[in-house]
């Protein structure tokens, strides 16, 4: 019943898995980011397929699973650190039915299945977050967080508010997939 | 606010009060819930909600390094993380354990190296304010097992071993009046129409074995407590406290002279710790921010739900911590037909610029969705079909006349229903669910019918609600979905919201009963052999929006 979202059909590249990626987009790296099909990325957003771990050969730097949304103006950054009087980045991995809300900054290590992050956010580098958390719009998750499964996290610093509802994953699969299908194409 | 659906348990209203509150009240609000948040009993054939399933705690874990605590190692440890896992006394972000040698990295930041490498002492670092245990003198000499090091400190607090010889004292009483609480349990009916869960009554045997006395002011449990002559109070002997009062006033919790006299010197507010920082604390603590402590990490709890009248579980998750998955999960959007409401007038105009669905903003465009006293609108309804038969529904409006009864002397006219509002009358059909529906490449499919939906919505705006074709009754069937229409007439002096209760009822055949494959509520109404109809009747409330006054009104065509 919801109606559909529109964008305009010159904007977008649609692969043949599925993967809307807006030119308005900036996809550093391309070669080191898996999009799982079916996923979305939207105008203004940067992706930082090109922050590598040194060494050489082809490396996964960022990955996304299947009915994925990355926001307008999402900045998607792999975490770094130095170890051993090493710096270097390391790869984020981001599961299946993942939405993140417009102008959030990630830097996670991995993000579980069915989760949904609201706009504004930043999630810290190394955070962890587990299936079918949410994080509220405008959340700070300050780096090396770990927010449990089915866990909502809100505020700055976010923290824990309470658990979701037992059916959060059907919720979000649904969802997800009903967002995929209404992202529409105008010709024009 | 987006036009919203709730529905309704109900178990706030008592036993023989049947109809949900009118929704203008504001215990309204506490008896409706969205349907993802709703479980059904299906032996009660009843739906159940969070305020009155029982829980069962089924296993305890860390937030933070999500370990598995066994239940036995949960009390001594005081329901707190007793490994590597603190929250900062500041902020209650996470603490991260850090080496003390110097920073290297080379972007002029103070990059902390991550534990276990460097040099001693370690101490406790926050991510989000940068407060440091180093800070109030606490530093480890190795970076493991903090926890133990930092529950020896709570174990030597004064009032923590004022409380355990408290606790040893009454040590023998407790045994016996223990025994006595658990023989005297009786389920009570009197007071309560809902049996007790089973975490209530533990909790209140707890309360009863840690607080003498307690047990035997349950009027029922009274005369077999007082026939246990063992538990008698009176053969107690005297506690005789540790200290002498005026010790705890020296150590800074007393809220005494030398509080005072801290409060005279200081010259920030944040030197005070506020509230919040000291809520979560076991014991009373300074009131001066740096006495703040790190905090071991509160554990979480996975549960299981049962319902309250017959018992049966209705959640029962997986073992493992971070599963998502359950073993039995009954809730209801299994049984009930979901239901979302739209306001034609509102859609269209607004979708294509709607970045993300599920974050409709509601500052913006306030009065875009809004309905104008004294006009009429159409609205939409979709119900989707969530069994493998198909029902046949029946919508009809709760009458509002019951704010009536509260008061005879008010004038008739503040008590008329300011709106008035028109269902399908007749029962419509919404066909059964299979599984080909949610089927991943049928996208062609969805784009057609969101094409058609879109026709439907302009033809119903170009008659600006008032066409009597079609606004009201059926306006469109696909897969498992019906949409219906329905128009609401708002009166001149209208005032508030458009909300109102709506009756649902539903019939349903069910003359093959599927097999579950996984038992977790596949919608499976078992019936005899014979194809039989069911109805099923619950509430809900419909709330459309606000209500413009016509002053407010501005005309866009002028
Ligand atoms: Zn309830
Ligand atoms: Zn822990
Ligand atoms: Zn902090
Ligand atoms: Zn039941």
């Amino acid at each position: 019943m919801d109606a559909p979202v529109y964008y305009s059909k010159a904007e977008f590249i649609e692969t043949d898995t599925g993967n809307k990626v807006s030119r308005r987009a900036t996809i550093a790296g391309p070669q080191n980011i898996i999009l799982g099909g079916k996923t979305i990325i939207s105008s203004g957003a940067i992706i930082r397929g090109d922050l590598r771990r040194t060494g050489p050969g082809h490396a996964v730097v960022i990955s996304l699973g299947r009915y994925c949304l990355v926001g307008e103006g999402c900045v998607m950054r792999p975490p770094y650190k130095t170890y051993r009087g090493n710096f270097n980045y390391y790869p984020m991995k981001i599961g299946d039915y993942v939405h993140i809300g417009a102008n959030a900054v990630v830097e996670a290590a991995t993000i579980g299945n069915h989760v949904v992050i609201g706009k504004n956010c930043v999630i810290g580098k190394f955070t962890i977050i587990k299936d079918c958390a949410q994080v509220a719009d405008n959340t700070i998750i300050p780096p090396n967080t770990v927010i449990p499964a089915l866990a909502l996290f809100a505020g700055s610093p976010g923290r824990f508010v309470e658990d979701l509802p037992e059916s959060t994953q059907e919720m979000v699969e649904s969802q997800t997939k009903q967002y995929y299908s209404r992202f529409q194409p105008l010709e024009r | 606010m987006a036009p919203a659906i709730h529905y309704y348990c109900p178990c706030q209203s008592g036993e023989s009060v049947q109809t949900p509150p009118p929704p203008h009240m504001a215990s309204s609000s506490a008896s409706f819930h969205p349907l993802h948040c709703l479980f059904f009993c299906e032996e009660c054939d009843a739906v159940r909600c969070n305020r009155c399933v029982s829980i069962e705690v089924s296993g305890y874990y860390c937030p933070n390094c999500l370990f598995e605590v066994p239940s036995a190692s949960v009390r001594a440890e005081k329901n707190r993380c007793a490994r590597n896992c603190f929250s900062c006394p500041i902020c209650r972000s996470t603490l991260q354990v850090v080496a003390s040698d110097p920073p290297d990295g080379g972007d002029g930041r103070p990059s902390v190296s991550l534990s276990n490498v460097g040099e001693p002492p370690f101490f406790l670092y926050c991510n989000h304010c940068r407060w440091d245990s180093a800070e109030v003198g606490i530093t480890f000499e190795k970076p493991t097992g903090l926890a133990a090091q930092l529950q020896k400190f709570e174990d030597s607090a004064p009032e923590s071993l004022e409380f355990e010889r408290l606790k040893e004292h009454f040590e023998p009483f407790l045994r016996t009046s223990s025994l006595s609480s658990s023989l005297s349990h009786v389920p009570s009916t009197s007071s309560h129409h809902l049996p007790t869960s089973s975490a209530t009554a533990a909790a209140s045997a707890a309360l009863a074995r840690d607080v003498p006395g307690v047990g035997k002011y349950n009027p029922l449990a009274r005369s077999r407590v007082g026939r246990d002559r063992t538990a008698n109070k009176d053969e107690m002997p005297e506690y005789k406290s540790r200290m002498e009062i005026g010790v705890l006033g020296q150590l800074g919790s007393e809220g005494d002279g030398s509080d005072v006299e801290a409060l005279r010197r200081m010259e920030l507010a944040e030197e005070i710790a506020s509230l919040e920082q000291r809520w979560g604390n076991s014991w009373t603590t300074s009131l001066r921010t740096s006495d703040l402590r790190p905090l071991r990490i509160p554990l979480h709890s996975k549960v299981s739900k049962r319902c309250p009248t017959c018992r049966h579980i209705l959640i029962k998750p997986e073992q493992k911590a971070q599963s998502v998955r359950y073993k039995i999960k009954l809730v209801a959007a299994n049984y009930l037909p979901a239901m979302t409401v739209a306001l034609p007038h509102t859609q269209g105009a607004d979708a294509a610029r709607r970045p993300q669905a599920k974050a409709p903003s509601a500052s913006d465009d306030r009065n875009a969705g809004a309905m104008m006293a004294g006009k009429s609108y159409p609205f939409h309804l979709a119900l989707t079909n969530p069994l493998y038969d198909p029902i046949q529904v029946r919508l009809s409006v709760q009458r509002m006349h019951v704010t009536a009864v509260t008061d005879s002397t008010a004038p008739e006219k503040a008590r008329r229903t300011p709106f008035a509002i028109s269902l399908p009358t007749s029962s419509f059909p919404v066909a059964a669910f299979a599984e080909a529906w949610e089927y991943d490449d049928d996208d062609d499919m969805f784009g057609l019918e969101d094409d058609e939906l879109g026709l439907e919505m302009g033809r119903t705006r170009d008659k600006d609600g008032k066409g009597k074709v079609k606004t009201v009754g059926v306006l469109e069937k696909r897969a498992n979905v019906t949409v219906v229409g329905g128009e609401v007439v708002i009166g001149k002096e209208a005032r508030g919201y458009v909300k109102f209760n709506m009756l649902v009822s539903y019939t349903y055949r069910s003359d093959d009963p599927l097999p579950s494959e996984d038992g977790a509520g596949t919608p499976s109404r078992t019936v005899a052999k014979t194809p039989e109809v069911k109805t099923f009747t619950f509430y809900t409330v419909v709330d459309l929006g606000p209500i413009l006054p016509r002053e407010e009104k501005v005309d866009p065509d002028i």
